[in-house]
């Protein structure tokens, strides 16, 4: 016997659901530290920790978040 | 060839757009009471922001989360000064994830909004946030932070 139609509607959106939180899974585990810049008319920079410019901005990116501190509790 | 074509067209057109906005210059630094309020507002509507500060065109912080800050002055100006001298060119937005969380900072009319956050916020959002916080700063005929304008009969 056929499956009904909405039972196949709801198996496409639980497989798109599935692949969605599997992406963010991989994507928590595998994103490593970054540093992006963005320039006039949308033009980003990378630049990598080890570089001169990044290990810079990585340092002072150190320092706001020390000034910063743990979350205020709600 | 064609997301190349698409966007140089965005850019072009786009250009026109954003000069007519009210972004420019602020005509005078906002108050320090209503950089409170905006860091306030953007505090409510970031879940993940862990603190933040708004700088004025000289450097002054104008509102800051925590005791500190004249540090958080300080320090959103070297990691300003960092990310110019990365390019030799005046950035508009930075983004730098860490393992210790992430960093946000954007320029704009004339002022500067840092803010830090729990890893995984979402930058897009939290950018638009910051953004819209200092052109609202910056054009007090926008409205009050949030965008709710005093309605007819109340004061």
């Amino acid at each position: 016997m056929p499956a009904k139609p909405h039972r196949i509607l709801l198996d496409r959106v639980s497989a798109y659901a599935d692949e969605a939180a599997a992406f963010m899974r991989r994507r928590r585990v595998a994103r490593r530290p970054f540093a992006r810049l963005y320039y006039p008319h949308g033009r980003s920079a990378d630049h990598a920790q080890d570089s001169r410019a990044g290990a810079e901005l990585f340092v002072a990116a150190g320092r706001l978040i020390e000034v910063a501190g743990e979350k205020p509790k709600r | 060839m064609a997301t190349v074509m698409i966007q140089e067209a965005r850019a072009r057109v786009t250009v026109g757009i954003f000069a007519d906005m009210p972004d420019a210059a602020a005509a005078a630094p906002p108050s320090e009471e209503s950089a409170a309020a905006a860091l306030e507002f953007l505090a409510e509507m970031s879940p993940d922001l862990r603190g933040a500060a708004i700088v004025g065109p000289e450097g002054e912080v104008l509102a800051a989360t925590g005791e500190e800050r004249e540090r958080w002055g300080k320090d959103a100006a070297t990691l300003f000064a960092a990310a110019d001298e990365a390019e030799g060119v005046a950035v508009e937005q930075v983004h730098i994830a860490t393992e210790q969380g992430e960093v946000f900072a954007i320029r704009n009319a004339g002022l500067a909004a840092v803010s830090v956050t729990d890893r995984f916020a979402l930058a897009s959002l939290m950018l638009f946030d910051l953004r819209s916080a200092l052109r609202r700063l910056a054009s007090p005929n926008l409205g009050p932070p949030g965008g709710t304008q005093p309605r007819k009969g109340e004061a």
